[in-house]
């Protein structure tokens, strides 16, 4: 079966790959500067007690050796403890990492919500107010930076206009949060049939949802219009429309075709915005992974950097991985 | 930046479907005058006009912001400090008295400096790589997993959280513009490997390089007097959107604080250290550089289009049948 | 400095400070007379940080969050009385005079200890314990407790090793356990900081037993539970915490005095102050701490918010490292200071919510030399005393700052371009909060800004802190053999006017010598809602959240 073989083949090089990423990202973060030891015991530690922890941890090995444990702590799900948060990194990402993937696959909705209507109408056209619309957004939209979007939306709609929650996470100080089901604030909120919680959730995703989606719709909306529109210039679309068949059916066929670019473009950004929207974390004080790992870095707390590397490149693996055995499934040529 | 990442992405993605056919652009220029047809470009599309003209202001203002500047960027006149914007200070001062419109004339010096030479590095890497193995994919066995190796290492390099992986280069290396540049050359590199190898991909069928092979030309001057000048056109396009994109980076990194040394004029840090004073009611120390930078990543997004334009064979078609309707 | 006598002082705290069941009762009568019908708006109480506590052990760790914390869960033997500020009445402050009228010297009273004896020799000290106090375990206090507490310092001897030190304690014998309820500290030479040390914020009493019971072979003091658990005699326990985003605080049911009137305290991490300000001003939060000058001057006209600002023990200055050349000349130390422009960074920068640092203690303090600052701006002397040592061309210098402060960066601004006039280049190298420290104390740096405060309110305190050249906060690596001595002296003199002669010496030399630059004294700025009130100021510039209730 032609399917299974594929899936295999990509499969063989995950691991590889796997393998490369925490390689690149282990000893690109072991030169950041900062002595683990001494900021966990702070800087009032004795000597001996810092030699200790620097044995008990390890970092007296060569490099290599290092290395190697760590990988076989992987392997047994440990990936460490950050001296931050004094918390295994495996735990801290299982609560922040969901964060995050709500977010961002909230805002990737928004996105397309707004690029791909306004993409393909603008294709169709080569003039007028919505072609003109469309062409301004999608480069205004690469050329704000998302944090600057995101406090001036906080300005307007918490500080001035009271209208958002305050950016402080994903609930209201007062509201307990649901039982852990999916991670999903929403979703478990609805499990529970809290809907006080629900409420609060979905406001409190209201604005850096809409900061992402308006500012990530702009490379779908110009992927949309610029395919579709190559597509509706291409000889098939020219000889259905020859054929006469209606508009609307010629439009249908050319947005089908072009499917697979915008499937791409979706997948590359949604595997970006993992640590992409880190910013709009930071400034929604969202409590997420790439918040978690900016402060790793920033602080010499390397096991955060490392687990959250291997986690979104897991994550980013398995989205690609998903849409090539879309296309599999889609076109037939991929099958040979 | 995740937003301008994307767009980098977004030709990269695309380049398969938009290439795929079509004879490639260096072809089809000698049948214009390249003036000519340029001006009928921007004539089509009065946007692109703008974006040049952005770009031009933009480095004129980093050649003469000495001249330009009413104020020292760097010097702080703790006297004058956050006066809104008036006579003497036209877009205002920022926390320490500067001046807010001598710093945002000084900062393409800074900004562009670092995203272009970043850009230039970048491409200087991964273009002739993905050139190469492009060229070489599915040809002998070993040169065969020598570009599959390549591909799988970009792999790597592009699974990295962008963001974090430019500021743990910026960690490692200080705080300088040089690492800065590094950082942004690096994570640059895997675009123009991609974009490469798939247009080099789609050229190496083409007869004029068969011809060339079976006439046994070497595959160093195939790659050189044949693919490299016709597969160049969209990795030149990507050069200004990745321009863009990298003044956005910068400015992100300077918000963590991983960014230029204060008080270096630079958007990014201006945005970020003037919105500390935007919750207290003084705003114009972090709108105005943010506005700036929006035009100036506007800038290089258009002329980026305008490249993508003059370099595509059906959409020139298209501009000149509108040019001549109009 | 009169004893408080007025009828707001005789409130809860003074209900407090009885002590026993009784105390309890009165308290609990006087919170329901203060707040009947607000026990549910008044029970809980959320507070907006820059980050959450770190490590909760008290040897290892004091930043501000840490300190916050270690104030609720944790009590000491003794505390100073209160007085009103002068300025700003509605705060209360430590009154940490001398009082020589008074045993010991100074105003304290009990918190832990019923009683004391202070030999006036200055070689014994003798604390009778309140009985039937609580831990948050259920343990009983005794005087095995206070033994294990000091027991823990030296054998870890990180902070606490500085304090025993000061204290002239040579080894946990010195702490003598007498019966169940008594204890006495015997220093090896005259001491006459013991009483006033009983007050800092990091000697609080553990409950050794629950300690003991978590203890482990390879962790024998418990430092791994301590670092997220608590086990103590203060107003409130840990509920918990998530590190990078809270802390939950509960209010002890059998405090020994009495139930606090905030249930609940929720210790908020929110990295940035614009942040803080727009919770505190959206109502989501009731305090926002550390905010930039510019905001609090601005929340002043916020209806519904309400700022106090008083004098406090915190100063800022800039490390001159005497270990990197040029600093190790004094002329050079002397000319930075007469280069930094204080009063515009006082204006421009604090709004004036600090005033210029013109000494190296706390000019709050008792003993503080306030003739000894020698330095004003004074571009023309600074140029001199560069070109007496063959530097009037200037030099290039580089300065480390406190990325999480940030008006440390608009500063080192400033300061820069002052510096450009003398020839002096100066670059800016911000550093991560996480690692600032370490990099303070590393002393690898030539020149770095630090905020810190000498806790103790007192000279010998302060000076032996910054100046000693064999303290392990001597950060600028300052050696002055004649200091050193008439610290070690001081440290064992009794006789007060003749000490604080010697510390007014002290004063004078280091002003002269100038290890630091003196930048400022801020003031310690609390911004809450209206409707709350007690807030108390207190040398440790730390909360404890049992002063706070909610106005009726």
């Amino acid at each position: 079966m032609g399917l299974v073989r594929y899936i295999g083949r990509r499969l063989l090089f995950v691991a590889p790959q796997l393998l490369g990423i925490i390689m690149v990202s282990f000893f690109l973060v072991k030169l950041i500067p900062g002595d683990p030891a001494v900021l966990m015991m702070g800087p009032n530690a004795s000597q001996q007690a810092l030699d200790e922890l620097r044995e008990k941890l390890g970092l007296t090995l060569p490099l290599p050796q290092q290395f190697l444990h760590y990988i076989v702590n992987v392997v047994h799900g440990d990936l460490g403890t950050s001296w931050q948060t004094t918390r295994p990194v495996l735990d801290d990402l299982m609560d922040r990492f969901p964060a995050t993937l709500e977010l961002v696959t909230l805002a990737l909705l928004v996105a397309l919500l707004i690029g791909i209507p306004l993409g393909i109408v603008a294709a169709g056209r080569s003039r007028g107010p919505i072609r003109k619309l469309a062409d301004v957004y999608g480069l205004l939209a690469g050329a704000i930076p998302d944090f600057w979007l995101a406090l001036v939306f906080i300005y307007i709609f918490y500080s001035t206009l009271h209208i958002a929650p305050a950016p402080l996470g994903r609930l209201d100080l007062e509201v307990v949060a649901p039982p852990i089901v999916t991670g999903s604030m929403l979703l478990d909120s609805l499990i529970a049939g809290d809907f006080d919680a629900l409420w609060s959730s979905a406001s409190h995703l209201m604005l850096p949802v809409m900061t992402l989606g308006l500012v990530n719709a702009g490379p779908i909306l110009k992927m949309t219009q610029s395919t579709v529109e190559r597509t509706l210039s291409s000889d098939f679309i020219r000889y259905a429309e020859m054929c006469g068949l209606p508009k609307r059916t010629v439009m249908r066929q050319a947005v089908r075709a072009s499917l697979p670019s915008i499937i791409t473009i979706v997948s590359v950004l949604y595997g970006f915005l993992i640590g992409g929207a880190v910013l709009v974390e930071i400034v929604f004080s969202w409590g997420g992974a790439g918040q978690y790992a900016v402060q790793g870095v920033l602080n010499a707390d390397l096991n955060p950097v490392l687990g959250f590397v291997l986690f979104s490149a897991v994550f980013s693996l398995v989205v690609y991985l998903f849409v090539d055995l879309l296309y599999f499934v889609l076109d037939p040529r991929t099958r040979g | 930046m995740d937003q301008s990442a994307a767009l980098d992405a977004a030709p990269v993605a695309s380049a398969p479907a938009s290439l795929a056919g079509g004879p490639p652009g260096g072809a089809a220029r000698a049948r214009s005058g390249p003036v000519g047809f340029f001006l009928a470009v921007l004539r089509a599309r009065p946007m692109f006009a703008v974006g040049y003209i952005i770009v031009l202001l933009m480095i004129f203002a980093a050649l003469l912001a000495p001249w330009l500047a009413p104020y020292n960027p760097v010097t702080a006149a703790p006297d004058d400090y956050l006066q809104p914007p008036n006579a003497l200070h036209w877009l205002g001062t920022d926390a320490t008295g500067m001046d807010i419109l001598s710093r945002i004339l000084y900062a393409p010096r800074v900004d562009l400096t670092i995203a272009i030479l970043g850009t230039l590095i970048s491409s200087a890497i991964g273009a002739p790589l993905g050139a190469i193995v492009g060229y070489y994919e599915g040809r002998s066995a070993w040169r065969r997993a020598l570009s599959v190796l390549v591909m799988r290492a970009a792999d790597v390099l592009q699974a990295f959280p962008v963001f974090v992986f430019a500021i743990a280069l910026v960690a490692v290396f200080g705080q300088s513009l040089a690492s800065i540049i590094a950082a942004i050359a690096f994570v640059n590199i895997p675009i123009y490997l991609r974009l490469m190898r798939s247009q080099v991909l789609s050229i190496r069928g083409m007869r004029y390089v068969e011809a060339a092979f079976v006439a046994g030309a070497s595959d160093v001057a195939i790659l050189r007097r044949h693919i490299i000048p016709n597969a160049i056109a969209p990795a030149l396009a990507q050069l200004s959107v990745s321009v863009g994109w990298s003044v956005l980076l910068t400015s992100g990194l300077s918000f963590v604080g991983a960014g230029v040394v204060a008080p270096t004029p630079e958007w990014g840090s201006m945005i970020a250290t003037g919105f500390q004073n935007v919750t207290t009611g003084q705003w114009w120390p972090s709108v105005f550089p943010g506005i700036a930078l929006g035009i100036a990543v506007f800038g290089f997004a258009l002329v980026g289009s305008s490249i993508e334009v003059l370099a595509d064979p059906a959409q020139r078609r298209l501009v000149g049948v509108k040019h001549a309707a109009g | 400095m009169n004893e408080d006598t007025s009828p707001r002082g005789l409130g809860r705290r003074e209900a407090l400070l009885l002590g026993g069941a009784f105390a309890g009762a009165t308290l609990a009568s006087q919170i329901a007379g203060i707040r009947p019908a607000h026990a549910a708006a008044g029970s809980t109480l959320v507070i907006a940080a820059a980050a959450t506590p770190q490590s909760l052990d008290n040897e290892y760790d004091a930043s501000l969050g840490t300190i916050d914390a270690i104030g609720q869960l944790y009590d000491s033997l003794i505390q100073f009385k209160k007085k009103p500020d002068p300025k700003v009445p509605s705060v209360l402050r430590e009154d940490f005079a001398d009082h020589p009228e008074l045993p010991g010297g100074l105003a304290v009273e009990g918190k832990l200890a019923e009683s004391w004896e202070v030999d006036p020799k200055g070689m014994f000290l003798r604390f009778h314990l309140k009985k039937g106090i609580i831990s948050n375990w259920g343990n009983e206090l005794d005087a095995d407790d206070v033994k294990y507490t000091w027991a823990r310092k030296f054998a870890l001897n990180a902070i606490g090793g500085f304090i025993v030190g000061l204290m002239g304690l040579p080894n946990p014998d010195a702490i003598v356990v007498e019966d169940k309820y008594t204890v006495t500290f015997r220093p090896s030479v005259p001491n006459p900081l013991m009483l006033k040390l009983q007050l800092n914020l990091y000697n609080n009493i553990f409950d050794s037993k629950k300690l003991k019971q978590v203890a482990t072979k390879d962790d024998p003091w418990s430092r791994k539970f301590l670092e997220n658990n608590s086990a103590g005699y203060g107003p409130y326990e840990l509920a918990s915490i998530t590190r990078g985003q809270q802390a939950v605080f509960k209010a002890r049911a059998n405090y020994w005095g009495g139930k606090p009137a905030i249930d609940t305290i929720i210790y908020k991490e929110v990295p940035t102050s614009a942040t803080r300000v727009s919770l505190l001003q959206g109502g989501a939060v009731d305090i926002a701490l550390g905010l930039q000058p510019l905001e609090i001057v601005r929340l002043k006209k916020v209806p519904g918010v309400t700022v106090e600002t008083v004098p406090a023990s915190s100063m800022m200055w800039i490390e001159l490292n005497t270990k990197f050349p040029p600093f190790d000349k004094v002329e050079v130390r002397q000319a930075m200071n007469y280069a930094f422009p204080r009063d515009q960074v006082m204006k421009s920068i604090f709004q004036d919510i600090a005033s210029p640092l013109t000494g190296c203690m706390p000019d709050i303090y008792p003993d503080f030399n306030a003739k000894a600052n020698p330095y004003s701006y004074d571009l023309d002397k600074a140029k001199a005393l560069l070109k007496s040592v063959g530097l009037e061309s200037g030099f290039k210098m580089e300065i480390s700052y406190n990325a999480g402060d940030p008006s440390q960066e608009p500063i080192a601004i400033l300061y820069q371009t002052s510096l450009r006039q003398i020839g002096v280049e100066l670059t800016l190298h911000k550093i991560p909060a996480g690692t600032y420290y370490n990099e303070v104390s590393a002393r690898k740096q030539p020149m770095i800004m630090f905020v810190d405060a000498p806790w103790g309110p007192d000279p010998g305190y302060s000076t032996r802190l910054y100046f000693y050249s064999k303290s392990f906060v001597d950060y600028s690596n300052y050696a002055n053999a004649e200091v050193d001595k008439l610290i070690e002296d001081g440290s064992q003199m009794t006789d007060i006017p003749a000490r604080n002669e010697l510390f007014g010496k002290v004063q004078d030399i280091v002003m002269k010598e100038a290890p630091w630059v003196f930048v400022a004294f801020p003031n310690f700025t609390i911004t809450r809602k209206a409707d709350l009130q007690g807030m108390t100021y207190y040398s440790t510039n730390a909360f404890r959240f049992a002063d706070f209730s909610r106005k009726a």
